[in-house]
This record gives structure tokens, sequence and C-alpha cells, in this order.
């Protein structure tokens, strides 16, 4: 059984349809791209699944449950969490309260302290600013904040929405090199991303998505294939649905 | 002199009161509750009714149990079925709220004004030297203190005041880490139930009975409050109250017997403060992110 089995899945704001046709499988501890232009319909992907976008259609299937027509609040406590895009982080509240806020999320009371321990033992730089207004923080520490304020809830499956926005390479370097170790530690990941290479190099699997369709899958292989990239992104000789 | 400045530090806690009970329910749900003065009311008619019967121990806790428990229902029986819908929506209802409010008290109590001694002693006087201060006025001053203490012990030390200012800032986040959209919502609007029986309190026992429009005044006075601390911002709120509150009392003593002019006064300031500051003097950055 897949840890996540999206099928069909259309979504929109109002009137406006932004996703016609998501689907994806996620395997337990599986790390999987989503790539594709400005306007493709990956955050509303993402969103979608985590229910902060109510779906029109399809099937949402996670850790054996359907999901599709649940609230974000109970999503999360299932064991799935997004950090959204553009890091949506708390910068009136302190560092710490902004993880303490991660904990809601959790299946169990049991092992919260342990919990914090463990996401600023892997972000070292968040326990030095602990008491600290997380607006204060340097845009990567703020991405960080995210992602480990998604992590103290434990989840089985980590959404990522563009974590490298708006951060220096060098940032996004280490931003990634600690997805990768959250992975390593068992924990399923979906990375959207624009930079295409950067989380194929990862990725077991990647997704094109484009105009709200997920076009295409590629392989780490297809990393070096130029010609097959441009394809899948800018749609060259293919037909439209 | 120091009695008048107890009189504005009293004054100024009623109002400071007031606006955060308005805050509070803003900063969740971005709604304006025009209806906040009918939870005063109701909380005044309460303490009317039943203060004489049973005594004040018991009536405050009837007051401030009923007053929760109205607030409560405004939320799960309008606010909650407008989840998705606009500012303008929500105002317009929350004007409803009030006018369908009023119009019960009208039917329940009667169009005048029902009067009661709820605590008699507030008015007794107190003797510092040559200063004399009413026992309400001291009583005003702690009771503000006292709750404004126990507001901000509630909404900066424990997980669900957490979640409260988590939600303030950016509900739909708060909501993807967890926090239940439905009971923050309705703690906020039981806290600020809780807050409008306290001023429903200070207000009957300075003006004696209790009228259909008993909470109105006082909430177009605290909402102006708000907006000067800014929309947003449970410190503006509660500083922006205290301000107006404290102003009007100020303005009061200093213009004598030319006190009609003290609102004229009043709003010229509230003027030349947001000229200055459009924002509000504690302007909140999720508001304009937001908006």
């Amino acid at each position: 059984m897949s840890l996540l089995k999206v099928e069909d899945l259309q979504a929109g704001y109002g009137k406006v349809e932004a996703l016609f046709d998501g689907h994806i499988v996620v395997e337990a501890g599986e790390l999987v791209g989503i790539v594709g232009p400005n306007g493709a319909g990956k955050s509303t992907f993402l969103r979608t699944i985590a229910g902060a976008v109510r779906p029109t259609a399809g099937t949402i299937e996670f850790n054996g449950q359907s999901i599709a027509s649940k609230k974000p609040e109970d999503i999360v406590r299932l064991g799935l969490s997004l950090v959204p895009e553009g890091r949506a982080i708390f910068t009136d509240l302190t560092v710490e309260e902004n993880l303490r806020l991660g904990l809601t999320g959790r299946r169990s009371r049991d092992g919260a302290d342990r919990a914090i321990q463990e996401v600023t033992d892997l972000f070292p730089v968040l326990s030095t600013h602990r008491d600290h207004q997380a607006g204060m923080l340097s845009g990567g520490q703020q991405q960080q904040l995210a992602i480990a304020r998604a992590l103290v809830s434990e989840p089985l499956l980590l959404l990522l929405d563009e974590p490298s926005l708006g951060l220096a390479p060098s940032v996004i370097q280490d931003v990634f090199a600690v997805i990768g170790r959250i992975q390593q530690q068992g924990t399923a990941i979906i990375v959207v991303e624009q930079r295409a290479h950067l989380v194929m190099s990862l990725a077991t699997r990647t997704m094109v998505m484009r105009e709200g369709y997920v076009r295409a899958t590629l392989t780490p292989e297809d990393a070096g294939d130029e010609a097959k990239l441009a394809d899948a992104y800018f749609g060259m000789g293919e037909e439209t649905p | 002199m120091i009695q008048t400045i107890l009189d504005a530090l009293s004054n100024g806690g009623l109002y400071g009161l007031a606006a955060l009970g308005i805050g509070l329910v803003f900063g969740v749900m971005r709604l304006i509750n025009f209806a906040h003065g009918e939870l005063i009311a109701i909380g005044a008619y309460l303490l009317v009714v039943t203060v004489p019967n049973v005594g004040l121990p018991l009536g405050l806790l009837i007051s401030v149990t009923g007053t929760a428990i109205l607030a409560l229902l405004m939320e799960v029986g309008v606010f909650k079925r407008l989840r998705y819908a606009g500012p303008a929506v929500l105002l317009i209802a929350s004007f409803g709220v009030s006018v369908f409010l009023q119009r019960m008290y009208e039917v329940i109590f009667g169009a005048l004004p029902v009067s009661a001694q709820v605590a008699p002693w507030m008015n007794g006087v107190i003797q510092f030297g040559d200063t004399t201060v009413t026992r309400g006025t001291i009583l005003t001053i702690v009771l503000a203190l006292g709750l404004l203490g126990a507001m901000w012990f509630f909404i900066e030390r424990t997980t669900l005041g957490l979640q409260i200012r988590a939600a303030s800032s950016d509900f739909n986040t708060a909501r993807l880490l967890g926090v239940r959209s439905n009971r923050v919502l309705a703690s906020a609007f039981v806290a600020s139930g809780v807050l409008a029986a306290a001023v429903a309190f200070v207000a009957v026992t300075q003006r004696g009975s209790v009228d259909p429009l008993f909470g109105i005044n006082i909430t177009i006075l605290a909402l102006v409050g708000t907006v000067i601390g800014g929309l947003g911002s449970l410190q503006g709120a509660a500083v922006g109250g205290f301000l107006v509150g404290a102003t009007i009392s100020l303005l009061n003593s200093f213009l004598g017997s030319y006190r009609v002019y003290t609102y004229t006064w009043l709003f010229l300031l509230v003027i030349i403060v947001l000229l200055v500051r459009p924002g509000g003097i504690f302007s909140s950055k999720a508001l304009k992110e937001r908006v």
C-alpha cells in the first residue's frame, strides 16, 4: 500500500480552476519532486492534498484513509504536514513559540520535548535564537524554522512548497542538504521546486506540472537529458489533452 | 488633581476592557462585532434582574456565565455559518445581530430603563487627605488591572492563548499546523463575553439602570479605541481603549461647564492620531499582509 495516492484531483479558488488533473503516488520514505513553470498549479496541488484548498473532484488516500474532505487541522494529525510557500512563519512570535505551535499537530502528547530537541539538533541555529522574534531571523533561518515547525509534529509525509524561494544559492544548498537528511531519517517528502535540477538530484521521481496538469514523470537519469527536460517543461511536440 | 487622574485611569480601564473584548474577536476572525454592545447590555440586564433576588456574588456569576453563553451563541448560531464570507458580510451580519438583540431586550425587559441597586457600596467615597474618590473608581482600576493581567496571562502564557495569537496573525497557516479553528474562535468569543460582563458590572453601578441601547455608546467609543490602537493588535486594542476612556474623563474634568464639547475634542484628537499613524499606534503587520 502506498503512503499517498492521489487520483484525478481537481481544485481551484472560487470559480477559477487551478488544478485540472493532479495525480501522484508516494511510497513510505520516498522523496518525490514536482517541478514546473509559474502558475502550473503546483502550490494548489500541495495545498489541496494538505486540506487548505477543497478539492472539487478526485480522491486523496493517505496511509489507508480517504482525506479528500478533511480539514487541514485533522489532516496534520494523521501525519501529513505542509510547509507553505513563502515560509509562513509567525514573525511576531518567538522561535520557540513557532516550534511549540508545531506540536499542536502531533498524533500523541508524549515526546513533545524530545521532538523539539530533535529538530533543534537538526537546525542548531534555532536553539541559539530560541527566544528571539522569528521575524528577526534571516530568510534561510526562517525557512529552517518553517521546516522544523512542521517536523515537530513527526509527519510521515512532509510537503515542501518551494523551499528555495528568495534564498541565496549557498543557503539553498544547505536547506536541500537538510531535506536529504530528513528523508534519510525515514520521512517521505514531496518537494515543489522551480529549480528542476536541484530536485531531480535528490528525488526518486520528479513529476512535471504545467497548466494544472501533471504532464510527465522523470527519473534521476533524465536530469542530464536537457532535451527531455525542456520537452516536459514546455510541452514541445505534444498534443494538448 | 489626584482625583482627576484616578477617574481617568478608571474610565480608561473600563474602555480598555471593552476594546479588548472587541479586539479579541477581530483578531481571530477579522470581524468588527457591533453586537458587542448587546453583550454588555445582557450582562447588565442579568445583574439588575438577579442581584436584588440572589445577591451580588451569585448575580455576578449568572451575569458572567450568561454573557459568555450569548457570545458563544453568536459565534455558533451566526458567525460560524459565515466562515468563508468576506469582512463586509460579517460586518453587516453583526449589525443584524445587534439590532435583533436590541429588539429582543425591548420585548423581554421593556423599552424603558430597568433600574436596581447592584452594588450601592461602590458609590461610597474614600477620603485620602483632601482627595475624595468613590469606591467604584478604585474598584474599576483594580478590576481592569486584574482582568487585563488575567487576559495577558491567558494570551501570552497558555497553549490556547498561543493558538489564538497564531490564528490572529495567520489563520490558514495556524490550521495547517493543527490549530483547531472552531475551538480557537469559540474561546475568543467566550473571552470577549467575559470582558463584556465585566464592563457591564462597572457601567451598571455607575448608571444605575439598563435600557436596550445600554451598550451602544461604550461599544462605539471602544471601537474607536481599537482603531487608534491598531486593528489586529491585542495590546493596541487595550491601550487604544484605555486612551479613549482616559481622554474622555480628562476632557470632562478640564472642560467643566463646556463638557458638551468633550466628544468634539476627542474626535479631533482621534483624527490627528490617525493622520499621523493611519494604521494605529500598534499597527499590525499581519493585517496589512492580509487585506
